[in-house]
Order: C-alpha cells, then sequence, then structure tokens
C-alpha cells in the first residue's frame, strides 16, 4: 500500500504546483518579452520561436511599440554577443521601441514570411532581411499556426490530428504540461538544454563560487551606411511579396533590408507606399568581418541609418 | 520520441487495463492487438512487412524470414517499407525459428507469436527478447502495485536520462565538425560515448519500466558498462540482450563448427575467428555500412587479442589492477566509437586530431 500511497503523493504534489504555474508563466514572460533586456534566440535555434509567437498573439499590445526582425545570420548577429546585435542597437538607439530579434541563422524568406505573417497584429514594424531562397524550413509546420495554403506551398510538416488533440486536452487539465516550453522559452530563451550546454562553463563557475567571464565593450564606429531605394534589379521574391500584401491588408509597417542590392526597389516602393518598402543598404566593407556578417560598429551604423529613415518618414 | 508521445501513453494505458480485464489465455491476443494498433499508427504501411516476417517465422521458413529482411534492409532508409525497430525484430525471430527447429520451443500459438513481435514497449530499441522467457512472463504477471511503482519510476529514469543528460551531451557531439584540436577531439568523442550509453540505455530504462508496469520483466540491457575492467566483461555489460543472442546463435554454434575443422588442434585461431566474424556480424547488424563492419571488427579483434593474452598471463584480482583495466577499457571502447558516430572520412580525421597527427 505504501507504494499506491507514494505514487498518489506524487500526483498531489504535481497538482499543487500546477496551481502556480500560470502566475510563473505570467511573470516570467513579462519579464523576457517586456523589459528592456535584450531579446535574441539564444543560440540561433527555433525552439522559443513558438512560445514568442504564443506570447505576441495572445497579448497583441505592449507597454511600447512593437519591432521584429527577421532574418538570417547577419539579422542575428552572427559571431556578436547579443547585445551588439543590430536589432538590440536598434533598441538602443529607439528608446521607446520594444525589439525582438527573431533572427536564425540560415533562414529563408518563406521563414521570415510565415513568422511574420503569424505575429502581423501584435507588431508595428516588421524588419525583414531580403535573401537568396523563398523557403520555409518544414519543422515551422508544427511551431506557429500556419495556413493550409502555405503548408502545401513551403511543404511543411504539420502536427498529427490526434496527437495536437490529445496534448491540448491533457494541457486543460495539467498546465505544467501545456506551458512546459514557454517556462523554458521565458527563463532562459531556449530550451534548458540548450541553455545548460551553452552556459556550462559560467554555470560551474558559479557552482565553484568564481564569477563568470563578462565579454568586453565593443568599440562604436564611426562610419556610416547609407540607404537608398534602388531603380532596378529584379522583383521581389514572392514569399516577401506575400509578406507585403499581408502588411499592408492589415496596416502594418513592413521594412525589407536588401543587403545584397538584388532588388527594384523603387516600384515596389511607390506600389505598396506608406506599408511596405525596401530599403537597399551600403555597408562600406570596414564594417563586415567576412564580408557579409557585420561587426558591432557596422550593427550600430545600420540601426541608426534605419532609425534615422523611419523618422524622417514620419517625424 | 514515441514513448513521450501521447497516442502512445494513452494507447499503452488502454492495453495496460485490458491486459489485466481479460482472462489470462487472451492475454497474449490482447499484447498482440494493441501492439498491432501501436505500429500501425507509428509505422503504417510497414506493418504488412512486420506480419510477414512473424508469419514467416511461424511457418519455421528461415529463407523467406532471410529473404525479407534482405529486401527491406536494402531498401532507402527513409522507404516506407522499413519498420521500427527491425533490427531488434530480426533478431527476435531467427531466435524463435532457431529455438523451435532446436525444440526448445515446443508449442506456439500465432496469437503468442504477434504478442511477442509486436509488443509495443521493447520494439523501439530492444531489449532483444527471448520468446519461451516473454510467455512465461505475460501468462505469470499479476497486478502489483509494487510492480506499477517499480516501472513508473524506471520510465522516469529512463527519461531523466535521455533528456536531461543524452540530450544535453548531444549538442557537444554536434561540434564534431568543428573539432580542430586534441582537446576538442577528445571531448566530443568522449562525450559520444556518454551520450550513446545514456541514451541508449534510457530506452531500454523506458522499454523496461513500461513493461514492468504489466507485471513483465524484461531482460536488462546494461549494467554500468563504462566500469568492466576488460572488453569481455565490457561486452557483458553492454547490450546484454544482443552480446547473449550473438553468443548462442552466431559464437558458440561457429566455435563448434571450426572445432569439427582442421583448425580443431588450434584452439586461439578459433576463438579468434570466431571473435572478428561475430563482431562482423554484430557490426553489420548496427547499420549495413563499412563503418559498422569496422568498428565491430575493432571489438572482435579487442576481444581476441584479450582472449589469447589471458592465455599466458595470470588474472590476478587487485583494485589497482581493476582500475587500471577499467581505465584502460574505457579508452580503447572510446576510440572505437569515431566509426560509429561519424563517416570514414570524418572518423578518419577525428582519430588523426585524437593522437595529435591532424589539423
Amino acid at each position: 500500500m505504501s507504494k499506491i500511497r507514494r505514487l498518489l503523493l506524487a500526483v498531489l504534489w504535481l497538482a499543487l504546483i500546477d496551481v502556480f504555474v500560470p502566475p510563473i508563466v505570467r511573470r516570467a514572460e513579462e519579464r523576457r518579452y517586456e523589459s528592456g533586456a535584450v531579446y535574441r534566440f539564444e543560440n540561433s535555434d527555433l525552439f522559443a520561436l513558438g512560445p514568442m509567437v504564443r506570447y505576441l498573439r495572445e497579448h497583441p499590445r505592449g507597454p511600447r511599440r512593437r519591432a521584429l526582425f527577421l532574418g538570417n545570420s547577419v539579422i542575428f548577429g552572427y559571431g556578436l554577443e547579443t547585445r551588439d546585435a543590430l536589432p538590440a542597437q536598434f533598441e538602443k538607439l529607439a528608446g521607446d521601441t520594444r525589439v525582438f530579434n527573431a533572427a536564425v541563422n540560415g533562414a529563408e524568406n518563406g521563414d521570415s514570411d510565415l513568422v511574420g505573417k503569424a505575429v502581423i497584429d501584435s507588431v508595428d514594424t516588421l524588419y525583414v532581411q531580403l535573401v537568396r531562397h523563398d523557403a520555409a524550413r518544414p519543422i515551422l509546420g508544427m511551431l506557429i499556426p500556419v495556413d493550409d495554403a502555405d503548408a502545401r506551398r513551403f511543404l511543411l510538416r504539420r502536427p498529427d490530428r490526434i496527437e495536437a488533440t490529445l496534448q491540448s486536452l491533457l494541457g486543460r487539465v495539467w498546465r505544467l504540461y501545456a506551458f512546459n516550453d514557454r517556462l523554458q522559452a521565458a527563463f532562459f530563451g531556449t530550451s534548458t538544454r540548450q541553455y545548460v550546454y551553452l552556459h556550462k562553463r559560467d554555470l560551474l563557475l558559479a557552482m565553484i563560487g568564481r564569477t563568470p567571464r563578462i565579454p568586453p565593450e565593443t568599440p562604436h564606429g564611426a562610419l556610416a551606411v547609407s540607404l537608398s531605394a534602388r531603380r532596378d534589379g529584379s522583383v521581389l521574391p514572392r514569399a516577401l511579396l506575400d509578406l507585403a500584401d499581408v502588411a499592408k491588408s492589415h496596416r502594418k509597417r513592413l521594412v525589407i533590408l536588401d543587403f545584397q542590392r538584388r532588388t527594384a526597389a523603387a516600384a515596389f516602393n511607390a506600389a505598396y507606399a506608406p506599408y511596405a518598402e525596401i530599403v537597399t543598404i551600403d555597408v562600406p566593407p570596414a564594417l563586415l568581418y567576412d564580408n557579409m556578417h557585420l561587426t558591432a560598429a557596422g550593427a550600430e551604423a545600420v540601426a541608426a541609418a534605419l532609425l534615422a529613415h523611419e523618422r524622417e518618414r514620419a517625424p | 520520441m514515441i514513448f513521450t508521445e501521447l497516442r502512445f501513453v494513452l494507447l499503452f494505458i488502454l492495453c495496460w487495463m485490458t491486459f489485466f480485464a481479460v482472462p489470462r489465455r487472451w492475454r497474449g491476443a490482447t499484447l498482440a492487438a494493441f501492439g498491432i494498433v501501436f505500429y500501425a499508427m507509428f509505422a503504417g504501411p510497414a506493418i504488412a512487412v512486420v506480419l510477414l516476417l512473424a508469419l514467416a517465422a511461424y511457418v519455421r521458413a528461415p529463407v523467406a524470414l532471410f529473404v525479407i529482411v534482405l529486401i527491406v534492409a536494402k531498401a532507402p532508409l527513409d522507404a516506407w517499407v522499413v519498420p521500427l525497430g527491425l533490427s531488434y525484430l530480426t533478431f527476435e525471430l531467427i531466435h524463435v525459428v532457431i529455438e523451435r527447429r532446436r525444440g526448445r520451443i515446443q508449442e506456439m500459438s500465432f496469437d503468442d507469436l504477434l504478442a511477442f513481435a509486436f509488443f509495443a514497449p521493447a520494439r523501439v530499441a530492444g531489449p532483444i527478447k527471448r520468446f519461451p522467457q516473454f510467455r512465461a512472463a505475460v501468462a505469470d504477471a499479476e497486478l502489483s502495485a509494487a510492480d506499477v511503482y517499480a516501472g513508473v519510476l524506471r520510465i522516469l529514469l529512463g527519461l531523466a536520462k535521455k533528456f536531461i543528460l543524452a540530450d544535453v551531451l548531444a549538442l557537444t557531439v554536434a561540434e564534431s565538425d568543428y573539432a580542430a584540436s586534441m582537446r576538442q577531439a577528445w571531448i566530443v568523442v568522449l562525450a559520444f560515448g556518454l551520450q550513446l550509453f545514456l541514451d541508449f540505455s534510457a530506452y531500454s530504462d523506458i522499454a523496461i519500466g513500461f513493461a514492468r508496469t504489466l507485471g513483465i520483466r524484461l531482460p536488462e540491457n546494461f549494467n554500468w558498462p563504462y566500469l568492466a575492467a576488460n572488453i569481455r566483461e565490457f561486452w557483458e555489460r553492454w547490450h546484454i540482450t544482443l552480446s547473449q543472442w550473438v553468443r548462442d546463435y552466431v559464437f558458440t554454434p561457429l566455435g563448434r563448427a571450426l572445432f569439427g575443422t582442421r583448425l580443431r588442434p588450434h584452439p586461439k585461431a578459433i576463438a579468434t575467428i570466431s571473435y572478428l566474424v561475430t563482431f562482423a556480424i554484430v557490426g553489420a547488424w548496427h547499420g549495413l555500412e563499412l563503418r559498422f563492419v569496422l568498428w565491430g571488427l575493432y571489438h572482435g579483434a579487442l576481444l581476441a587479442i584479450f582472449h589469447v593474452w589471458r592465455q599466458y598471463v595470470p588474472v590476478r584480482d587487485s583494485r589497482p589492477l581493476r582500475a587500471l583495466g577499467i581505465a584502460m577499457t574505457f579508452v580503447l571502447v572510446t576510440i572505437g566509437w569515431v566509426p560509429f558516430f561519424l563517416p570514414m572520412e570524418k572518423a578518419t580525421h577525428m582519430w588523426a586530431l585524437m593522437f595529435g597527427v591532424g589539423r
């Protein structure tokens, strides 16, 4: 009988813990998504994407204006500290805007299209990097809400219906189960295992009472970047045209960042003004560290140029 | 992971309730029915292949069994025909065919065989069961709170090993492409050795745990393998059910057959050949690729060397010697894992890095 009692006791403990789950999630998400702490997916993994999208959809308005940055490693800030990436520098300079860096290494236009559409009603401005391909990662179909047409177009994986129904039913009675990924994303910005892996050195140092390493301040740049709207070039890829149409119909601002001088921006800008706009960004080589990725000073210069451009447009 | 999918959990709860609700004589049919539903749910049309294999084993048609396995194993890995846990299933069914031929399995109903072949907890990644013990365990199973408690704890232990330890180590293993120094190479390979053990033993723990809640004891698969003091002891502690299977159905019959040849006066040569052949099969069982066969031959060679060495060096049991043996065995096994998780070209590079001859 003692074994049964122990099992029942374990269930009772879980039930007791469950009472505190919603307020803990609320507080942790508020701190993660609305505070001044810089937001970026840790290690550029997709774990936190689903929880972030769910939070934004459930909270369409925040205490500040919201800007969402989408793109690949250039926007994510590959090789840079979180605070030095373009979105973080933009947030620092803007002052009154909460910036979400939802860029992921290797992301394509299709990824940005799907994520952008999923949160279009919960952000004020979308900054989307124009990249080469229109594809999307099949896993997005499991992580964020997508419609059937997009699922077919991007060959997305979809959740098993029986499994999804069972998860929803169990989630209604066991909130720790329902909120477990949101809790992890809110506490760590990624999954617990990624967090432990990324911070293993600091965690070990903390365990033996030593202070973790604090990265040094990054020098500021003196160079500037220029923004323009090219007249020639190819047509905007279909995935981003799709996103531009959605932005226009939802009366949201979409800024497409063309670092490669690919598209004919002028005609597009005339058709989609004032909702969507392509800006061609010329970055001096001195602000790139491998001909592709921005240095901290480069990210700061691009952020400053984007902000100045937005303020010029709508003073 | 199938075990954490709610479809599996719900199906297992239904199976558990039905198993104890029906008369004992229907238990085999119950496990078979739920096993088939489980298989249809997670492996789709591949169920047809498993039914064919079970039928071939039932009618004692080893050739048919062999042909089906060969066709399926040669199919592309993502083809729908590759059944879930095919390698485990094949060895279980070969055991049934051999033991029936030897007369050790006298009577066998088709539903008992289906219950054995489709037993859901052990279908994903073992342990490799034996039919007589499994049938007896099903017949004797009693509803007991102690078993349910022990089973649930074992499942939780497995989940913790998998999600807290193995999956974190997997992130370090994923650094293998970027390893550029001896230190990094050793860290990645050590991480893989630990991850493989924790991941694989976690699956075994969960399978054993689910079965235990039904009152069915599955054979243990791991017994602190990295504490083995020599390579033979390692294989007595690592993937035990596979070791026992190859011992019974490859190593011993092969050794016996070789004793009937001109090699009879050379027992060391017989042991060496038997170890090499047996472990080449063990390697191929993990995947029909050269690197797995190479890994198997490496272990076969280590076992053969140890066997010959033992003939000349008397065994002395002392703590320092045992500690030295544990360290040596661990290092040798760790070196051997390289082709197990990396393609040959990368494995060669990794070995070069580990021994300071590459960059």
